[in-house]
């Protein structure tokens, strides 16, 4: 058996003291595509932001209970955040690359992470690995806001892979792509997954269960006195059997849209 | 919020209990056809199969053409699925009525053979409330009806192996062609039970997820 790349225990995480996630625990496993899916609202692009202490960077934000990575908490006393982000990279709904050249964006990372071998080499292979390469090899000094918005949320990615982390963390990543860029970003993702672990939050089911291996679904509770509302784990399980045969009537009725 | 895709996927399951009931007059036209020698009800259930066909072909390209358009999953995507095999097995039994029908036409003459007649009656009659009973199941998808089927399959394979017997103890009363017609149509009574069994099944599957040995 493999370990778990990431065993997620208990984790609730609040925000100016407003419970946002509560008590999700789950196991990611490495070399696998993990969805996560629910309505909006339901706390899953905050439940993947924990997994890179990303919710640090929001203030106010607090997370209690445990996110072992590789059986180390990350959330524990001396860790240095920018070393988990270095290990567990991440790529944003909108593509975000620098107002600087396609190689430049490549290189920024292993540069200053003091990167010494073949930089040349790196953002080859990085850009061989997000399936640019042949689209970009002749013009790699022009800038990158120069690609289409399919060709920069690659970019993105070569960008995420360049520092040779372990786990990518994808909030959707291919929501603001055409169909065609859409499809070509999970095949990347098919490519990937033999060399890293996949988180992917996603609003389009039918993409959960394309692409993954495993699926969570995240609801909303609510506190019918004080309107408060928090994301919780419904379920977690092998995608093929959360999409033909959920244990939960909520996931069922989810997934088919009943609700939601 | 897909209350069109609902509907009409509520229409196609709909669908299945209105083929079920052209399938059983299907099959009670033909075992009284056979019953009583009657050439008109025989001719009215081999007419009556071309509804049946075209239902058959009307329901699957509809279930198809959701799966391709509405990518349908859990609960849906096995109702759908389980339509798609019902429509199969009721399509068939539709097959074996026209079949028994068939036989009507080649002048059997079975109503003298007083003991046999009683005994394809029997057959004919269980073997349309096994399919019956499976369509309540079916339509109330209720689990436990659908788990009740094997005490009606076996009185049918009983009866089944009476008529055999019968006709072999009538030997000197009739001829071999009307005993090998016989010994068809009651193995194509038991084969629309086994249709009706496989129904149940299906519908076994459609609640619980698991797949089971069809019998």
């Amino acid at each position: 058996m493999n370990e778990p790349v990431f065993s997620v225990r208990d984790l609730s995480v609040t925000y100016g003291g407003n419970l946002a996630l509560k008590g999700v625990t789950l196991d990611i496993m490495p070399r696998e595509i993990t969805a996560v899916i629910g309505p909006s609202g339901c706390g899953k692009s905050t439940f993947i932001r924990c997994l890179n202490r990303m919710n640090d960077l929001v203030p106010g934000a607090e997370v209690s209970g445990q996110a072992l990575y590789h059986g180390e908490d990350i959330y524990g006393a001396g860790v240095d955040p920018v070393t988990v982000r270095r290990r567990i990279g991440m790529v944003f709904q909108r593509p975000n690359p620098f107002p600087k050249s396609i190689y430049d964006n490549v290189a920024f990372g292993p540069r200053i992470s003091g990167f010494k071998g073949d930089l040349d080499e790196l953002v080859e292979r990085s850009l061989q690995r997000a399936a640019l390469w042949d689209e970009v090899k002749n013009k790699l000094r022009k800038s990158a806001l120069a690609l289409s918005g399919g060709q920069q949320q690659r970019l993105c990615i070569a960008r995420a892979i360049a520092v040779e982390p372990d786990v990518i963390l994808m909030d959707e990543p291919a929501s603001a792509l055409d169909p065609i860029a859409t499809v070509r970003i999970e095949d990347l993702m098919q490519e990937l997954k033999k060399e890293y672990s996949i988180v992917i939050v996603t609003h389009n089911m039918q993409q959960a269960a394309r692409v993954s291996d495993k699926t969570a679904f995240l609801y909303t509770e609510v506190n019918e006195e004080t309107s408060a509302r928090w994301g919780i784990l419904v379920e977690f399980g092998e995608t093929g059997h959360i999409f033909t045969r959920p244990s939960d009537k909520r996931t069922e009725d989810y997934v088919s849209g009943r609700f939601g | 919020m897909r209350d069109t895709f609902h509907r009409e996927l509520e229409r196609l399951d709909q669908d299945v209990v209105r083929m079920g009931a052209l399938v059983e007059a299907a099959i009670e036209g033909a075992t009284l056809a056979l019953v009583e020698g009657s050439l008109e009800r025989a001719k009215k259930v081999q007419d009556g199969d071309d509804e049946i066909d075209d239902l058959f072909i009307d329901m699957e390209s509809r279930a198809m053409a959701m799966l391709a358009q509405q990518q349908p999953v859990a609960g849906d995507l096995r109702l759908i699925v389980t339509i798609l095999r019902v429509v199969n097995d009721l399509e068939r039994a539709g097959d074996l009525a026209y079949n028994i029908a068939s036989v009507v036409t080649k002048d059997l003459d079975i109503v003298k053979l007083r003991k046999v007649s009683a005994l394809v009656y029997e057959l004919g009659h269980a073997s349309r409330r096994l399919l019956a009973k499976a369509l309540d199941a079916w339509a109330e998808k209720n689990l436990e009806l659908a788990c009740q089927m094997d005490e009606l399959d076996d009185e049918i394979d009983e009866l089944y192996e009476r008529l055999f017997r019968e006709l072999f103890e009538l030997q000197s009363e009739t001829t071999f062609d009307v005993a090998m017609n016989l010994v068809l149509v009651g193995r194509y009574f038991e084969r629309i039970a086994d249709h009706a069994v496989n129904l149940a099944e299906r519908i076994r599957y459609f609640i619980t997820g698991n797949e089971e040995h069809l019998g």
